[in-house]
């Protein structure tokens, strides 16, 4: 078994202008996809990310605050699940619910160091 | 284990806030107000994507409690009149303003102010389904068939009117009250027809605006103010409607007429809600146009079949209605019923009496009553003649093949 992140882009709700009824139906795709990860044993973990966005670069530690033309393209949570392989990462993720919102699903095998 | 979230809980939760928060910053703040609100919710999808909460509803009204002081403070930064929530508004008063019944008379209070006279009633819908409803000015335009532009427009007058005529946030008392209420009374009437007789053919927007509709209904009937016999009348109206919205249109989204409609699709629960509504709403011999049209759905629910129908005693119903409520929807209703008790000249006569223009988008209800008339009466000809100027008159398109269906079967 390995241990893979799914990584969540775009599709922050934000911008969108959402109403409270699709808000609600959305979040009922969570709901469902989370519990259908727990029920088959293989969520390890994850978190949502908040919208505020601030970067600290190069050699002299520019600070700067994201612009909203950026935000389109931030992370907005991810989940760490243990499963067989790519494959079956790539089955789980087809339940990610923000697709139709433009939302990507990047996946990600967690490093293990042979010693 | 899934957590189960009530349906439309947002949508309602949305209209409560919104209440609550105008009982404490006043009508004038209403944007700033639904902006918090909004955000409140974008707040929970973000944290509650991985861990929901035990309560989500609790969850809700915390978060909203705590965006008091956030729109003080951002009232007070635009140099707006803010309430002085140190000295006259106590924290205390303020929690309690988030409880149970104190959220229902605050919704009660928007409510009166959705249905204010100074408002157009088209203006009436759209507010009140924005701030006692929650809907979005997306969901508005898509229940009523018009363009999300024409909305917005419609809520931003509505907003500047509550403004400059300076409308109270309250219920109207003495003598206020009665002429208040049925403007109230009308809109939910109005909120509930458009989903019952919409030219929508989404099944699931009729049954939301018809829902709607008796869910404010039933608050109404919560209060002792606003718990009147025609209050009951228009909730069991509403029921005997609703018992039959899911049998007027088939699995193709086609229109299907009372004559041939599954009645074993009716829903029995309602019909006998509308029954006990109905008792309530003759303990005083005052009756309203909704205790007659209630009275005229229950008939249409007792018959086992089109062909059972008593028209005589639908008939009567109708002429007390014609007295109480007469216009052009009215005498058309009367002279259909007419036709099936087969008093044809008396229809005739009555349908002659009737401007079709008065009726606007619906007369080719007209020259579809005036058709069947011709057909009882042994005029195919005419009867054509008349069907054609109905489809030249009809926008719905499931009427419209209903009457080419019609058109059809005369040509033989």
């Amino acid at each position: 078994m390995k241990e893979f992140m799914m990584i969540f882009i775009g599709a922050d709700y934000t911008a969108m202008g959402l109403s409270p009824e699709e808000m609600q139906s959305r979040m009922g795709k969570w709901f469902a996809w989370n519990d259908k990860m727990e029920k088959a044993g293989i969520l390890r973990g994850g978190n949502a990310l908040t919208p505020d966005v601030r970067r600290i670069q190069g050699p002299s530690r520019t600070v700067t605050d994201m612009t909203s033309a950026e935000l389109k393209e931030i992370v907005g949570g991810y989940y760490i699940i243990e499963v067989a392989d790519r494959e079956a990462v790539e089955e789980v993720a087809q339940d990610f619910p923000d697709f139709d919102l433009g939302g990507t699903v990047e996946i990600r095998e967690i490093m293990v160091f042979d010693q | 284990m899934e957590p189960q979230l009530i349906d439309h809980l947002f949508r309602h939760h949305y209209g409560r806030m919104v209440s609550v928060l105008t009982r404490i910053f006043g009508l004038a703040h209403l944007e700033t107000i639904e902006d918090a609100v909004q955000d409140t919710f974008l707040k929970a999808t973000v944290s509650w994507k991985n861990k929901p909460p035990e309560n989500p509803q609790a969850w809700l009204t915390a978060a909203a409690k705590n965006r008091v002081l956030d729109i003080f403070r951002k009232l007070k930064a635009d140099r707006k009149r803010v309430p002085d929530l140190g000295g006259g508004m106590e924290v205390i008063a303020i929690n309690e303003l988030f409880l149970d019944n104190e959220i229902q008379d605050s919704q009660l209070r928007m409510i009166f102010a959705a249905c204010h006279p100074v408002l157009a009633p088209r203006e009436r819908i759209a507010f009140a389904l924005r701030t006692v409803s929650g809907f979005s000015n997306k969901e508005i335009a898509s229940a009523l068939l018009t363009k999300e532009d024409t909305i917005r427009k419609r809520l931003n007058r509505a907003r500047k009117l509550i403004q400059e005529k300076d409308v109270r946030f309250s219920i109207p008392m003495g003598a206020e009250l009665p002429e208040r209420l049925e403007s109230v009374l009308e809109v939910l009437y109005l909120i509930f027809n458009e989903g019952f007789h919409s030219n929508q053919s989404e099944l699931l927007v009729r049954e939301e605006l018809c829902g709607e509709a008796m869910r404010l209904g039933q608050m109404l009937l919560t209060h002792s103010l606003t718990r009147t016999p025609n209050a009951y009348a228009l909730f069991s109206l509403m029921c005997f409607h609703a018992a039959r919205l899911k049998s007027k249109t088939n699995a193709d989204g086609e229109i299907v007429d009372l004559r041939h409609q599954d009645r074993s699709m009716w829903h029995f629960p309602l019909i006998r809600m509308g029954h006990d509504t109905m008792e309530k709403a003759v303990e005083t011999e005052d009756y309203s146009r909704y205790h007659f049209e209630a009275a005229i759905a229950a008939e249409h629910l007792k018959a086992r079949s089109f062909e059972a129908t008593r028209w005589e005693k639908i008939l009567m119903w109708c002429e007390r209605l014609n007295h109480v409520a007469p216009g052009v929807i009215t005498s058309l209703q009367l002279a259909v019923v007419l036709l099936q008790c087969e008093r044809w000249e008396e229809a005739l006569e009555l349908l002659e009496s009737i401007d079709p223009k008065a009726l606007e988008q619906r007369s080719y209800l007209y020259f579809g009553s005036l058709a069947e008339y011709h057909l009882k009466t042994g005029n195919s000809t005419l009867a054509i003649d008349c069907l054609d100027e109905a489809l030249e008159t009809v926008q719905n398109e499931a009427e419209k093949r209903y009457l080419l269906q019609k058109k059809k079967t005369l040509q033989g």
